[in-house]
């Protein structure tokens, strides 16, 4: 990146720059217009830069909306056309063993979804992102946010991606250097382990006071079933198989209209055998006759996959700085427990508009100033929801039992009485193959929880990734930097290359050297962009940066 | 008497030639709005179109090419570029991408039927309105990645009596120093099969359709982007008693490989044999 | 009745133009005669050579202007032709050439112009065309509409030239006198050249043998290179290969890389994951050689053959030199 410092970029002033166009981002720009609308005064100029190509593109979830924030974002929402899908009809938690399974007579009421909505992220974000256009602001599609640029310690803007250089570095014809954006206040939506948010980390120490974030991989796919096979609205949930007590995480599956179900599984990346693979679970949990009897005769659609943050509210960052402020995914806004946190985004969308108006308003956007912006979400139902639950993901890490009885308390007790638990990132829970596995020999390459692939029920990771439609110009710089030799060096024998098996998309693969060894392959064009790599390889070696602005999946549906 | 400029205040932007007002060239580009190509395609109920829900849509890409060629035209010879566009409201999301990469303006028949409708009907939809204003080059890509009739640009050649030629690899334009409207021609490189090629000349106005590849597309700046937002769509009815399409569908299907794999084995010198036997004389492909 | 309107260059015969004539002759079905035509300027040898096949009528259509094409020349030509002969339907192969005139006799006649045709039958006495669309994702079945004639362009390699069903006798063969107003061709076309190849451009291979990782090796790539050879086909690759380096990146077949549909197409040692199968599963005959045999490209191969390609390869090649 250092050549191209000489070089004529474009740059652009704005009062506020929002980073991301998913809900938390989109729900910032529209509560600004409608501020500003309210206030009167000289409209400030807000631009929102996002690296999907369009709106939703890179949008995905399960997802079951609280429409709470929505109704007080845009109150005539349902006059609008908000695409809520479909209303939850029933709820249903089942335990599953290999073979059968136990429906829960009660639905703990983190788990009750009685005016709640199957939506799906992609149409949502599709429909937010109309409505922040009709209010004529810039949406910036294709421009990914690549460095966070300085000036001291105060964050004066982003600079965004190069376009047009080849696998080399070198550029092509139609090359364009990324753009400085410079701005009073930069509000960082970037989603979960956002790459920008993660250079604060880094430059700021924002995560100094904080828990360690702790982080899922969710995975999901879209299927279309015989229309009548399940009610639409009906809402399943399953714990248990094939998880281990050693692993958190359990299953959805969502029946929308016209037979669309949407489908997926949770894994808490924090397990410890460093040969799991997490889609491989979920094709087994596919397998499960519960589960195969409603997917049978059925195509998939769709696949995609990205992590979820479930720290919870003592993993959030220092959410402001000088010129700065930190919503939705990227600031750990997610009640693990009740698996949601498209509300919670919104609604921090909107408290981070509040407060940057009011500071570029008064022309004074210091660390001071926008600290208001934690005050309000402290005062918010963000805090409301979150602080009581605020350890139980944590309580998990001493077991399924344990944290169940964790979160039974918490939720009783609305999280008094119960001292905070602190927690590891996910990443050093990670065993060696010497420790999980002692003396036994096994082909590290091969998961150990390989499951059997029909191409009917269960694909491989390669089928996913072209069901997500992910797409990258193979003549780039790979986005997935790996400046490391520990591939080549320790990590067969430590870890066993847990790369090839944590990502979802087979970006990683050992390959044959040639000469009786392996190396790593990265096929960075099957990425997903969910940032498990990032998040989950031992070493921490990986770095997810933004490709080439337009490109990753096609989450049409998701 | 040439037609006055585009209606733009913005000071124009540095990649522009900045002679003020004297057009040479009025060139259009026919641009398509399609599904994104990784879309996979679900039907409807009675399996005669797509289900249209859940799709992203983009600029299909033969015409990408022709903008890009209309844009260089324009730099190289000076004039407007003017995006023509024929559909449903949404197609307005290739018309501010196109006005984003340096397009002056846009012209758009708006109409749902033409979601579904064939290259001739298209064509008939949008000839009335470009024939009024007059155009000395009209690019469009060879054809669309959804429905590929590769029929829009001759039959819109026709319609507006313009000569045409089509699968262009390279544009030439020689302008006259006349002015008034047909004043300039062209030699055009057109792509034969088989690794061959030709120039062809003709006079303007003429039609010419673009293939892929034949340019690098220039990326869309912040700028661009904004200054879009300010570029004129003329929004134009489609035209009354409008041209149906000339093709019904009357099945739709996921193409069939009615075919069971015949498992050829043996040692292999036998399987070899018997393979080269049954390419030879049952598939015949040798 | 059908005409066909077969394509000639200096003399010689378009190998499609059979092709199209087999596509008449399958809608037929005998039921309905067919004619046809051929234009340029001195065309009494391809006149005779498709007097063979099992048609009514050939009609040479010769004018001075029709030496080189021009879409204005053509299109005046053949109008009259089909003003003369009024066929119910008019078939073309779908032709760079036919591509750049059809649409403009279309127009000009105002009657419906089908392209791109895969497949042709009788629906309840109407005839039914199959195209592609979405980039082969799906294919239509089409009816024209509007009165006759109705124009149609075959896809090449849709239909195969050798199942032009050949004649007991000699059709009779037709001058049929055309005018030409040579004041209103617009186009002036030059003497067409050819280019060195730059690019691999395997979409106009008619075979290719397509190489995967059950190669093991770049060493071992030789023997996909003579098995190619031996076919007299092209090279191409999986994506793993072109990843590796041991084939360039315009060699490989996939969704991101070519799409193809060659008349043959050998799967060497290739798996057939789903991002590769998109790219070559049009093709008309698939052999594929693996040593699993649940691996998916089998599901798409016409002809399949599980066993060691190490083994089967030189003993292909052995069978081909026969």
């Amino acid at each position: 990146m250092e050549a191209w410092r000489n070089v004529n970029r474009e740059t652009l002033e704005v009062d506020v720059l929002i980073v991301g166009a998913g809900p938390a981002g989109l729900s910032a720009a529209l509560r600004l217009a409608q501020l500003q609308k309210q206030q009167g005064g000289e409209p400030l100029s807000i631009a929102v830069i996002e690296k999907a190509p369009d709106a939703g593109r890179h949008q995905l979830s399960g997802a079951l909306l609280d429409p709470s924030t929505l109704h007080e974002l845009i109150p005539e929402y349902e006059s609008k056309g908000a695409p809520l899908g479909t209303a939850v009809d029933n709820d249903n938690i089942y335990f599953l063993t290999q073979k059968s399974k136990f429906r829960l007579p009660i639905t703990p009421p983190p788990f009750q979804n009685h005016g709640n909505y199957i939506i799906s992220l992609s149409h949502f974000t599709k429909w937010l992102a109309s409505q922040v256009e009709a209010e004529g602001i810039d949406l910036f599609w294709g421009f990914p946010g690549q460095h966070v640029l300085y000036e001291g310690s105060r964050v004066i803007g982003v600079r965004t991606g190069d376009r047009g250089l080849d696998k080399h570095g070198k550029p092509k014809g139609a090359f364009e250097p990324g753009a400085d954006i410079h701005a009073k206040v930069t509000i960082f939506a970037d989603g979960v382990r956002g790459h920008l948010t993660r250079q604060l980390y880094s430059d700021l120490q924002i995560g100094r006071d904080a828990e360690p974030a702790q982080f899922a991989i969710g995975i999901k796919e879209l299927w279309d079933i015989p229309k009548d096979r399940l009610k639409p609205g009906t809402v399943i949930h399953t714990l248990g198989y094939p998880l281990r007590q050693e692993e958190f995480g359990g299953s959805w599956l969502y029946a929308m209209n016209d037979g669309r179900i949407s489908i997926g599984f949770v894994v808490g990346l924090e397990y410890h055998d460093p040969l799991f693979d997490p889609h491989a679970a979920f094709q087994h949990f596919k397998r499960h006759p519960f589960i195969t009897r409603i997917l049978d005769g059925g195509q998939v659609v769709r696949y995609g996959a990205k992590a979820v943050p479930e720290g919870g509210w003592n993993t959030q960052p220092k959410l402001f700085a000088d010129g700065a402020l930190i919503v939705g995914d990227a600031a750990n806004f997610v009640n693990s427990t009740r698996l949601k946190g498209i509300h919670l985004a919104m609604r921090s969308g909107m408290l981070a508009a509040e407060t940057a108006l009011a500071a570029v308003r008064r022309n004074d956007t210091s660390s001071n100033t926008l600290s208001a912006y934690k005050s309000r979400v402290d005062a918010s139902a963000i805090k409301t929801e979150l602080y009581p639950m605020r350890n139980v993901h944590q309580s998990f890490g001493a077991g399924l039992i344990a944290g169940g009885a964790y979160a039974g308390i918490a939720m009783f007790t609305n999280g008094r009485l119960l001292p905070d638990w602190h927690g590891h990132a996910g990443h050093r829970v990670m065993r060696t193959i010497e420790k999980y596995y002692g003396l036994e020999k096994r082909d590290i390459l091969v998961p150990s929880n390989a499951a059997p692939i029909d191409r009917k029920i269960t694909f491989d990771k390669v089928t996913g990734a072209h069901y997500s439609g992910t797409h990258h110009d193979e003549d780039q710089p790979v986005h997935l930097l790996v400046q490391t030799d520990v591939c080549h060096s320790i990590c067969g024998s430590e870890f066993g290359h847990p790369c090839v098996k944590f990502c979802p998309a087979n970006v990683y693969e050992m390959v044959d050297d040639g000469t009786g060894g392996k190396r790593l392959q990265i096929n960075a064009s099957n990425c997903v962009h969910c940032k498990t790599c990032d998040i989950m390889d031992p070493y921490q070696v990986i770095t997810w940066v933004a490709p080439e602005g337009g490109e990753g999946p096609s989450y049409d549906g998701m | 008497m040439r037609s006055r400029g585009p209606k733009t205040q913005d000071p124009r932007p540095k990649t522009q030639d900045p002679r003020p007002l004297d057009f040479r060239m009025k060139i259009a580009v026919c641009i398509k709005q399609v599904p994104t190509r990784e879309w996979q395609p679900r039907l409807n109920d009675d399996k005669t179109w797509v289900r249209d829900q859940d799709v992203s849509y983009e600029m299909n890409e033969p015409d990408a090419y022709a903008l890009e060629e209309g844009l260089r035209l324009r730099e190289k010879h000076s004039g407007e570029v003017v995006v023509c566009s024929a559909g449903p409201a949404r197609v307005q999301q290739v018309i501010r991408e196109a006005l984003a990469r340096g397009a002056d303006r846009a012209i758009h028949v708006e109409d749902d039927g033409l979601a579904a409708a064939d290259a001739f009907a298209a064509a008939s939809a949008l000839a009335p309105a470009m024939a009024e204003q007059k155009f000395d080059l009209i690019l469009t890509g060879l054809q669309s990645d959804d429905q590929g009739h590769a029929q829009f640009g001759p039959v819109l050649a026709e319609k507006l009596a313009i000569p045409h030629s089509t699968i262009i690899m390279e544009v030439n334009v020689d302008p006259s120093t006349g002015s008034g409207q047909g004043a300039g021609s062209l030699r055009v490189k057109r792509e034969l099969e088989g690794g061959w090629f030709q120039y062809v000349s003709m006079p303007l106005p003429a039609l010419l359709t673009i293939q892929s590849g034949i340019n690098t597309l220039r990326y869309a700046t912040l700028k661009g982007i904004m200054a879009a937002k300010k570029k004129e769509i003329a929004k134009v009815a489609a035209p009354a008693g409008s041209a149906r399409s000339r093709q019904k569908i009357t099945a739709l299907y996921a193409p069939q490989k009615a075919k069971q794999t015949v498992m050829i084995g043996g040692s292999p010198a036998e399987a070899a044999k018997e393979l080269v036997k049954r390419l030879r004389e049952e598939a015949r492909v040798l | 009745m059908i005409l066909v309107i077969a394509e000639q260059k200096d003399g010689k015969l378009n190998r499609a133009s059979w092709e199209t004539i087999a596509a008449a002759q399958q809608l037929s079905g005998g039921a309905m005669p067919i004619t046809v035509a051929v234009a340029g300027e001195r065309v009494s040898g391809a006149a005779g050579e498709l007097a063979q096949a099992e048609v009514t009528e050939v009609i040479a259509a010769e004018h001075a202007a029709l030496a080189h094409y021009t879409p204005d020349a053509f299109v005046q030509a053949l109008g009259q032709v089909i003003g003369e002969v009024k066929p119910a339907l008019v078939f073309f192969p779908h032709t760079y050439q036919t591509r750049d005139f059809s649409p403009t006799l279309a127009t000009k006649l105002d009657r419906a112009l089908v392209t791109d045709v895969i497949g042709v039958k009788q629906t309840g006495g109407t005839p039914t065309f199959s195209r592609p669309m979405f980039q082969g994702k799906l294919t239509a079945d089409v009816q024209a509409q509007g009165p006759a004639p109705h124009l149609v362009t075959i896809q090449i390699g849709a239909f195969r030239a050798d199942a032009a069903q050949k004649g007991s006798s000699a059709a009779p063969i037709k001058n049929q006198p055309v005018t030409v107003d040579e004041g209103k061709l617009r186009q002036k076309p030059e003497a067409p050249f050819q280019e060195a190849k730059q690019a691999v451009d395997l979409s106009q291979a008619e075979r290719i043998v397509a190489v995967g990782r059950g190669i093991k090796s770049q060493e071992n790539i030789a023997v996909a290179e003579q098995l190619a050879k031996a076919f007299g086909a092209e090279l191409a690759a999986s994506r793993p290969i072109c990843d590796n380096g041991w084939l360039p990146m315009e060699r490989q077949i996939g969704s991101s890389g070519q799409t193809v549909a060659p008349k043959l197409y050998v799967a060497l040692g290739i798996s057939g994951a789903i991002q590769h199968l998109v790219g070559m599963k049009g093709s008309r005959t698939i052999v594929a050689i693996n040593k699993d045999a649940e691996a998916p490209v089998f599901e798409v191969a016409d002809y399949g053959i599980q066993g060691d390609l190490f083994e089967l390869a030189p003993a292909i090649i052995a069978e081909l030199q026969k």
